[in-house]
């Protein structure tokens, strides 16, 4: 209490000062006419009575100084005056200040920009009522020899858990897919679409801002077909009508009646359908969904072994842990497979939810947060050499002020005010640069990071950056300045012939941070090119099929008269793709057109295990394969080589139950023998009966880059596909034939949706997205630690050379040759280069274990990463030395010895 | 000046302000003076342009209050007074004075 008014009032007298001033003038000469006039009256003169009056008030001036000391806050215009000071100073070394501003900004604006990034992808919970207790739930088949083997999840099983469980408060089962939805007069768009159980959002503790949540009643058999629309969905489609509620739209050809619209933000995150399963991002990227309650099929309701089709999410009951719901659902789930005589020993699988929807990115950004830490890190040791540079430099001067008067306190005063500005400066660029790193962040991001569109500026890491270059800024400009206090100026000032000074001056510290520095690049440098390395190694993988010159359209035939399963409708879907194939072959420029069932590099899709008639597999050892339902000319226009066999032939179409393995299935199914003429099982949707091999032809990287993939293709006149994917190879570029390409497929069919329409490079560019992104944000940090390195090597040598000019002149004029000093120079510069070098490999080898897991065909140990980034990073220290050195051997010997 | 007067001891000279507006009421900053220097019996040496600083680290502290009036000389003036808190303070201050005093004087007092 006293304290502010002592404050109040003095802080008032700083900006009263003239008033104030006045009036003390005022009361001073009141004063001393007072005394003037007692003393005339004891009988002075009125000399003598003026200059009693004087003597006995004191110095005027000293008490009024004393008195403005006491009114004012003199360390707030001490402080100012150092500031002005520090500005002045700072402004006769720009290279000092530049450097030092833009080290601190970048440090802070990366640390920022990708903390940021990684808090709300990873660290924040989504935003569901009491996300901690949500979690993904999925089942497990408890094999003898693989392990354990995680699971999409069974209807049936799913309800009875429910039944059964007394861990979680709420379930809910679901399948995210695709809808091809319009209005009715529009061409369909596909959309999101999720087809839940109704509990969905109750689970989840979303209600809907507009109509009602789904009921119980929505599932029965028979019920009117309903959707809630998510909030973009509305927008898109309903321009945002406030009476939306009771309108209809057409689902898939049908029509169905929105009964709510979901909170603006509200996307459920794309739960992949089991985690080993690398899927891209189908309904992640996508705003528009429309959410319909689940209604079992006779499949579903019936099904014990097979049809695990479907992801849950589930609710703990609050306090009941992970582990004890696990334990419970995989008893629940072991002591049925018992009571059933199921031929599988089922089980549980849980995983927070968060966990799971960042599962396939997590990994990158930690790795990108770690080397963001270590641009930070090194930041803040050239910050500090640069501090520890600079306070030698000042040294002299310092001394000056010292011998002038100046107190200890003002000397640190003056140094820390220089740090501040510094520090403030820095402050605010990295700000900047952390704004505009998380802008480029976002733009650059492949699709697949969940939540990108929430990210902002993290302001606690932002103070924390901050706080921590800042103190580096402080404690490094402070310290020096602390230990020049206590050398005499006398003493400073006769050292100032700085022929000896390298040798003290803290040389020793300046390498050793020199020396750190260099081991935190190395790190940087070797994990940075080993990710380059192994991106270099996806681009350039062998993919077994021909990407140029192909471009792709994917067809949806979500319209009635594609509707089910029935012979005749087999026929229409058939009807189609022959007209479609024939129309498009006639497009001028084409050379081949085929189909196939799915799209390329998203990952394994309609994986079945391929069983033998003639050969029964163990259960555990069925080879999983991808089937493809494709046209006659599908190799010829992906440009696959038939290895063995023959090809499909018109001659098929009346007997279609054939099929061509590619050499990896061949292998994983057949053991070496021929497997031509040999028979798989159940490979066809409809058929009991098995189809014949044919043929072999060579593996393909088809579904990502990363692995062949075994697959097993199929005629489409035994199958066509709802969701046919045309491959047009032409002469003519993909911009020029995709609009074509919609007309003639439009003309064919109106009712159809066109979700994709792209080159196939395109495609295959997409799918790299997140080890592009990863390798471009890498490689830019290890430049700026590169960059960091070579400024601190550079800023230490400068420095010392500039000290040891004379030295140098002497050396000269005593005939040392030019080779031998740019040597002595290098010498210098190297012990504390090579011995961070070391230091940094040592430590490479411990961190690179941990990124082996992003790195594709690359070994942690691979010796042209480990060696080009040693040899990189002496060649920048050489060359940073390098420049001080030719200065140290140009030194002109007879105007140094002149300057003694 | 040559005469060999004690200084004004630190710490004492803001008792002595306190003590001397408490027996005078309002005075301005030359009375005071001339008053300490009356009491002392003119025994110590007082700068009387230290009365000011001390006159506004009171102020600060909220101990005496000050404004402007005239003297008994018509003349323009600022007269200074005790505050409430400032009452208090001259009881805890010289608790605080008698014990040093007595502690010095049991210092000096002759062994036995």
């Amino acid at each position: 209490m006293e304290l502010i008014r002592i404050l109040a009032s003095r802080l008032k007298a700083l900006f009263g000062g003239r008033r104030l001033d006045a009036e003390l003038d005022d009361e001073v000469r009141a004063h001393i006419a007072m005394a003037v006039e007692e003393n005339v009256a004891r009988g002075m003169s009125a000399e003598e009575a003026r200059t009693a009056a004087l003597r006995a008030f004191g110095g005027v001036t000293q008490v009024k100084e004393q008195y403005r000391t006491r009114r004012g806050v003199p360390l707030l215009e001490q402080a100012w005056r150092d500031v002005r000071f520090g500005v002045r100073q700072l402004r006769r070394a720009p290279g000092f200040t530049a450097t030092a501003i833009l080290t601190l900004a970048l440090g802070i604006g990366a640390v920022t920009s990708v903390y940021s990034v990684v808090d709300t992808v990873l660290l924040k919970p989504i935003a569901f009522r009491d996300p901690g207790r949500l979690v993904v739930m999925r089942e497990a088949e408890e094999e003898t020899e693989a392990g354990t083997r995680v699971m999409p999840d069974n209807y049936r099983h799913f309800m009875r858990l429910m039944g059964d469980t007394k861990t979680l408060e709420g379930a809910a089962i679901f399948d995210a897919n695709g809808a091809s939805v319009s209005l009715g007069s529009d061409h369909p768009r596909i959309v999101g679409a999720v087809t839940a159980s109704p509990s969905f959002f109750r689970v989840l503790g979303v209600q809907p801002i507009l109509g009602r949540d789904f009921v119980d009643s929505d599932a029965n058999e028979g019920a009117a077909r309903v959707v809630l629309l998510s909030y973009e969905g509305w927008q898109s489609f309903f321009q945002g009508d406030p009476r939306v509620v009771g309108r209809t739209l057409m689902n898939g050809g049908q029509p169905a009646t929105v009964i709510g619209v979901l909170p603006a933000g509200v996307r459920f995150p794309d739960i992949s359908i089991a985690p080993s399963l690398v899927t891209q991002s189908s309904l992640g990227a996508r705003e528009d969904v429309i959410f319909e309650a689940l209604r079992p099929n006779k499949f579903d309701l019936s099904a014990d072994n097979s049809n695990f089709n479907y992801r849950a999410i589930a609710r703990l009951k609050p306090d009941v842990t992970l582990a004890r719901a696990q334990g419970e659902l995989e008893g629940l789930q072991n002591a049925y497979s018992q009571s059933a005589h199921l031929p599988i020993r089922l089980g549980a699988r849980l995983t927070p939810l968060n966990a799971d929807v960042t599962s396939g990115i997590s990994g990158a950004l930690w790795l990108m947060f770690a080397a963001v830490g270590g641009v930070l890190l090194i930041a803040c040791v050239n910050l500090a050499n640069l501090q520890l540079v600079r306070a030698v430099t000042a040294e002299r001067e310092t001394a000056v002020r010292a011998a002038l008067g100046a107190s200890k306190s003002q000397l640190v005063m003056a140094r820390l005010a220089e740090s501040l500005i510094v520090a403030i400066a820095g402050g605010v660029g990295g700000v900047a640069f952390a704004v505009a790193g998380i802008r480029i962040f976002v733009a650059i991001a492949p699709g697949n990071i969940p939540r990108l569109n929430e990210v902002r500026l993290s302001l606690p890491v932002l103070l924390f950056a901050m706080a921590l270059s800042v103190a580096a800024a402080i404690v490094f400009g402070i310290l020096p300045a602390l230990r020049s206090i206590g050398v005499q100026p006398q003493r400073a000032l006769q050292r100032n012939s700085s022929r000896t000074a390298s040798a003290r001056d803290g040389g020793g510290t300046r390498s050793l941070l020199v020396g750190a520095q260099v081991a935190c690049t190395v790190v940087l440098l070797i994990v940075t090119s080993l990710v380059l390395r192994s991106f270099s190694h996806l681009l350039h993988q062998e993919r077994g099929f021909d990407t140029s010159h192909l471009t792709l359209a994917q067809v949806d035939l979500f319209s009635p008269q594609y509707g089910d399963n029935s012979l005749k409708v087999e026929a229409t879907k058939q009807a189609f793709v022959d007209r479609t194939l024939t129309a498009l072959g006639q497009l001028p420029g084409v050379q081949q057109v085929a189909i196939s069932s799915a799209m390329p590099m998203t990952g394994e899709t309609w994986i079945d295990e391929l069983s033998r008639p003639d050969h029964p597999i163990p259960e555990a050892q069925k080879p999983m394969v991808n089937v493809r339902f494709v046209s006659e000319d599908y190799l010829k226009t992906m440009q696959i080589p038939l290895l063995a066999g023959r090809n499909f032939a018109d001659s098929d179409r009346a007997n279609p139950r054939v099929a061509l393995i590619s050499e990896g299935t061949a292998r994983a199914g057949f053991n070496g023998e021929n497997p031509v003429g040999r028979k798989l099982e159940s490979i066809i949707p409809d058929g009991q009966q098995p189809v014949t091999v044919i043929g072999v032809v060579a593996d393909t990287r088809i579904n990502g880059l990363k692995n062949t993939a075994l697959m097993v293709y199929v005629p489409y006149w035994a199958f066509a596909p709802w969701t046919p994917l045309i491959l047009v190879r032409s002469t003519q570029a993909s911009d020029a034939l995709i609009p074509e390409m919609r007309k003639t497929i439009w003309n064919i069919d109106p009712t159809v949706a066109i979700p994709e329409l792209k080159s196939m490079d395109e495609q295959v560019d997409e799918s790299v997205a997140t080890d592009r992104f990863q390798t471009v944000v890498l490689t830019s940090f290890g430049g700026a630690a590169l960059l960091l390195a070579l400024l601190g090597v550079y800023g230490v040598m400068a420095y010392s050379v500039s000290l040891r000019q004379q030295e140098f002149g002497i050396r000269i004029a005593l005939g040392s040759g030019k080779a031998a000093l740019i040597k002595l120079v290098l010498v210098q510069a190297a012990t504390p280069v090579l011995l961070g070098a070391g230091v940094g490999l040592a430590a490479a080898l411990l961190a690179v274990r941990w990124v082996q897991s992003l790195l594709f065909q690359t070994p942690v140990l691979d010796p042209v990463s480990i060696g080009g980034s040693l040899l990189v990073l002496l060649a920048a220290a050489t060359l940073a030395a390098t420049i001080p050195a030719r200065r140290a051997s140009s030194v002109d010997p007879m105007q140094t010895l002149r300057m003694e | 000046m040559g005469e060999n007067k004690p200084d004004v001891l630190q710490g004492t000279l803001d008792l002595m302000v306190l003590k001397t507006l408490e027996s005078m009421g309002p005075l301005h900053g030359y009375g005071i003076a001339r008053r300490i220097e009356q009491v002392s019996g003119n025994a110590l040496r007082l700068n009387q342009g230290t009365i000011y600083p001390a006159l506004l680290r009171l102020e600060q502290r909220g101990w005496i209050k000050a404004e402007w009036g005239t003297s008994e000389s018509n003349r323009r003036a600022k007269f200074y007074s005790l505050s409430r808190p400032g009452r208090k303070q001259i009881e805890k201050e010289t608790e605080n004075w008698e014990r040093v005093a007595a502690t010095m004087a049991r210092f000096l007092a002759p062994s036995n």
